[in-house]
């Protein structure tokens, strides 16, 4: 079986159940293209009366626009009545498209989903083939939204009782998010607030500073900010009222008073224990400890077989031999007698610690000894070495040791702590939500005011006062284009080449014309400034194809339509749309008029060069 | 009982009752779909047949109990059984009640001309625009551009001019030919950046883009005659409002809107309408209305269509189940499984 149904077969099984007319949403262009080419042997033809039906109709919108009569689908357009409606077709043949299919004489059109927002015609039924959407490269799951928007096309107003909505799977469909998007809610939208050059000209144009940060706040996205800043201040609220029972002790700020204490604290004891400075009465003690010593410890005798550090223990450790030749390790501390006894012992450094013979005998005597013996009276040296601490000397000044709330302050300091952190981090969060967009706001008057479109009293320079009328992407860009003075004296083509590679964001890829030298320089000049320009702005694509071929177009008003689209692999649609950008660019340039009125004069030529043949058509 | 009734049996209870039969039975029986936990329970009675067999009658009679007695049983907590009983006994349900393609095939046609008559939430949208600013978040295809003709229809009554703005430039060019038809081709006129088409009718359309030059320009100072006598703002496909580059072009217009001027936003269906119409209310001199519903005025179907090309229905209802993605038409479901299976490379688990 074919991992996805044949579009014949499709149109077939539709037509069989009279779900006709319907849309088909396929992934890609190509995919409608392809689907339209198989219907090229197909046997489906459309009764004749139906076919000069669409004739009639198309004849009809041919007079309008002209560009259609000779478009390549035609034929099969009207011998099955099916058509494939993307972005890459002329706005033309989708306005005759869509109109058939208004007047009800197709019976299926292909369109991608990308376009589905584009799609504002209506049918009886929507064939759904995939659940994902290709966007800027990579593929995502539809929203729920946009099945919605998807579905919502099925079922026509006044010519249905029912819309419906089919499914047929492709490979790597994903059926749950089909049906989740067809019974859910739709998503709730976020605000895409950004701020552009433009905006801060425009804004700071007619309005005083002050006044700007109140206007940030009538955004939506200021209106979702406050939103959650206000979820955060509740938050606040209630980590308040937690607090409550921790609030002023003793002290006013206890918890900052303990946590510098506490602090103090255990830094002190980490350094005790790095230093391993044992109390004078033990420290004096260990000279006596060596191999041979017989100790009394808690429980019975002992001889020591070695003294040892211990990484683990904070004492020093001893091994000692007790009766009935058990060899056990114990800290130093737990030695309570030390007697005025020794034997020979020599030291081995394994186990057991002491030549074997030696060990025998060492046992032996330790069951000879005799039940008492006189302790050796150890001396605690007088000279203890303070610990030249500074934190430990600071301690001194901590009111906590002695204060009579210690006691509830260690017990309530780790809750408390915990819930101030959070509080400081709830008011830093609502700070940044409240004054997020006026922080970008001012980074951006200083790129300006750095490139002199402002004075240092945030006024528009005279710069400022022409800039600020170029509303578009690349702003940035083109207005410093404009000041170096890189399209004094360059002709209409060459600006609209330009402006063109500029306006163009679709990396599709295209074919190369032959690019003119003087193009070419110019455009390296641009790719130069992008590329200076690029921490402030990100660089547009600059492609040179799209620049040769509106340069052309500009150039050369003898070449026609069809000449334009065979110089280039570009589909007709985005050649359209391509000279459709440049025109909203060089119709944003010619407004300068009054500061550049050479610039403007060029912008309004290639206005008036590129508005022929298909692109009249369309205002 | 023989090995083929019990398995006979054990198909025809619904999985959650399987489940709870396997519990101490099977390893790791939640892993498991119907037809594999079946495969292993049968593997289990071997070992204990009787136990299994009982278990299974008592399950069985405690569930007819639990669903003749319907919320009776107070002794168990009340959430609890609520969760487990309402999907259950509606899967059984539903299972009786699975439109079969007939059904569903059902009313499909023309239906016979009838007078137009405005629905209830376009007459209230309209009333309500005579007082303020509107948000219409509905459905695709439910009749927003009804509410449009007739506000703009009144305001050009008034001699008010009307601003008509769209985010694509080809539904631009399509409402102008509506428009035209509609108003006459001398009271609509289009503006693109370049061109003017009829620029002082009263009734003007263009992208939003243009609109927002144009109230850039008005705050600037330079006076446009148009937007003095601006009496309303259609900006339809307001849902762009989140798209991520274009969406701060809706938000510049809908801030910088002469205040005399009516904002009426048209939108589909969003999560958050609410929301907006809050926006337009904190920053708008008039509290914002919102006009909001999901039912379609065409009732909408889900099918599937097979690549073998059979045609079933995709819900178990016959419309779509709102709220319940998961209660897909059991033919479908096989259908589908069948369709993984096949395409998907093998030992390569779905995403």
């Amino acid at each position: 079986m074919p991992p996805s149904i044949h579009p014949v077969d499709l149109i077939t099984a539709l037509r069989h159940k009279h779900l006709t007319p319907a849309i088909v949403f396929l992934t890609s262009r190509r995919a409608c293209d392809e689907a339209m080419e198989t219907f090229d042997h197909a046997d489906l033809v459309l009764p004749s009366a139906r076919q000069e039906a669409i004739a009639v109709a198309l004849e009809r919108i041919t007079v309008q626009y002209p560009s259609i009569a000779e478009h390549p689908l035609i034929p099969i357009v009207m011998r099955i009545g099916i058509a494939a409606h993307h972005a890459g077709h002329l706005p033309s043949w989708k306005i005759a498209i869509e109109e058939l299919m208004r007047q009800g004489h197709l019976d299926a059109v292909f369109a991608t989903t990308t376009l589905a927002a584009g799609v504002d015609f209506p049918a009886r039924t929507v064939v759904i083939t995939q659940s994902s959407i290709r966007k800027s490269r990579d593929f995502t799951d539809l929203t729920i939204g946009e099945v919605q928007q998807i579905a919502g096309r099925a079922g026509r107003r006044g010519k249905d009782h029912v819309g419906f909505a089919i499914v047929t799977p492709s490979p790597y469909i994903d059926l749950t998010v089909l049906t989740k998007g067809l019974t859910g809610q739709p998503e709730a939208i976020d605000s895409q607030f950004t701020i552009s050059y433009p905006m801060v000209l425009n804004l700071l144009k007619a309005h005083p500073h002050e006044q700007i940060q109140g206007i940030l706040a009538k955004s939506f996205a200021q209106f979702q900010l406050n939103q959650r800043a206000e979820l955060l201040e509740q938050k606040l609220d209630a980590l308040r009222a937690q607090m409550e029972p921790f609030g002023p002790r003793v002290c006013t700020d206890w918890i900052t008073q303990w946590h510098t204490f506490d602090h103090a604290r255990r830094h002190r004891h980490t350094r005790h224990q790095t230093h391993r400075s044992e109390s004078p009465e033990i420290s004096a003690r260990l000279p006596f400890l060596t191999p041979g010593r017989v100790v009394g410890l808690s429980r019975g005798r002992g001889i020591v077989l070695r003294q040892y550090r211990s990484k683990g223990q904070k004492n020093s450790m001893l091994t000692v031999l007790r009766p009935d030749n058990a060899v056990t390790e114990c800290p130093v501390t737990s030695v309570k007698e030390i007697y005025d006894r020794t034997y020979d012992c020599a030291e081995t450094p394994t186990y057991p610690w002491c030549p074997t013979e030696t060990f025998d005998r060492l046992s032996h005597q330790l069951e000879e000894l005799p039940s008492r013996l006189p302790v050796l009276p150890i001396l605690r040296s007088t000279s203890i070495e303070p610990l030249p601490d500074a934190i430990v000397q600071s301690l001194g000044e901590f009111p906590c040791p002695t204060c009579p709330s210690r006691p509830t302050c260690q017990k309530d300091f780790v809750i408390a702590s915990r819930l101030r952190q959070e509080q400081q981090r709830h008011t830093k969060s609502i700070q940044a939500l409240r004054t997020s967009l006026w922080h970008r706001f001012q980074e951006r008057v200083d790129v300006l005011q750095k490139f002199g479109y402002f004075t240092l009293a945030t006024q528009l320079t005279a710069e400022g006062e022409w800039a600020r009328l170029i509303r578009i992407d690349h702003s940035l860009l083109i207005t410093e284009l404009i000041r170096a003075d890189a399209f004094t004296g360059a002709d209409p083509s060459l600006l609209a080449g330009i402006l063109a590679s500029l306006a163009h964001d679709d990396d599709r890829p295209g074919a190369f014309p032959r690019i003119s030298p003087g193009l070419s320089s110019l455009l390296g000049q641009v790719r130069k400034l992008a590329e200076s320009l690029s921490p402030y702005e990100d660089p547009p694509l600059l492609r040179a194809d799209v620049a040769a071929l509106v340069e052309r177009w500009v150039a050369d008003p003898t070449l026609t339509w069809i000449g334009l689209c065979r110089l280039t692999t570009m589909a007709e649609g985005d050649i359209y749309r391509l000279l459709a950008r440049t025109l909203e660019f060089l119709s944003q340039v010619k407004t300068l008029k009054s500061t550049h009125p050479g610039l403007a004069g060029s912008a309004s030529q290639a206005i008036t060069s590129i508005r022929r043949g298909v692109l009249e058509e369309l205002p | 009982m023989n090995t083929d009734e019990l398995e006979q049996l054990l198909a025809q209870q619904p999985v959650a009752l399987l489940h709870r039969l396997a519990r101490g039975r099977v390893h790791r029986h939640f892993r498991a779909g119907k037809k594999r936990l079946i495969e292993l329970l049968l593997q289990h009675s071997g070992q204990n047949r009787v136990g299994l067999e009982s278990d299974l009658q008592t399950l069985i009679g405690e569930q007819h109990s639990q669903s003749e007695s319907g919320l009776s049983h107070i002794h168990r907590p009340p959430a609890i059984t609520h969760k487990k009983a309402s999907p259950r006994g509606a899967e059984r349900e539903c299972a009786e009640t699975a439109v079969s393609l007939s059904t569903w095939l059902e009313g499909l046609g023309v239906p016979s001309p009838q007078p137009f008559v405005p629905d209830p939430w376009q007459s209230e949208a309209l009333s309500a625009l005579n007082e303020t600013d509107v948000v219409i978040s509905v459905p695709t295809g439910s009749g927003k551009t009804y509410v449009a003709v007739e506000a703009a229809r009144r305001a050009i009554d008034n001699n008010r001019t009307v601003i008509y703005t769209s985010p694509l430039k080809a539904l631009s060019n399509t409402k102008y030919t509506d428009f035209s038809r509609i108003f006459g081709p001398d009271k609509v006129g289009i503006l693109t950046g370049d061109r003017q088409e009829n620029g002082q009718a009263p009734l003007l359309i263009m992208t939003t883009e243009i609109l927002r030059n144009l109230l850039y320009d008005a705050a600037s100072g330079e006076i446009d005659i148009r937007l003095d006598t601006l009496g309303l703002v259609i900006l339809d496909e307001s849902q762009y409002l989140a798209d991520p580059e274009r969406g701060v072009v809706w938000e510049e217009t809908i801030i910088f809107c002469p205040s005399q001027a009516r904002l009426l936003l048209l939108s589909a269906s969003i999560g958050n309408p609410q929301d907006i119409a809050d926006w337009l209310t904190s920053i708008r001199s008039t509290v914002c209305r919102l006009v909001r519903h999901s039912k379609r005025s065409v009732p909408l179907r889900a099918g599937y269509l097979h690549p073998n090309g059979k045609l079933t229905p995709l819900f178990r209802t016959l419309g779509i189940p709102y709220g319940h993605p998961s209660q897909l038409h059991p033919e479908t479901k096989r259908l589908f499984l069948e369709y993984e299976e096949e395409t998907l490379p093998a030992g390569r688990p779905r995403r």
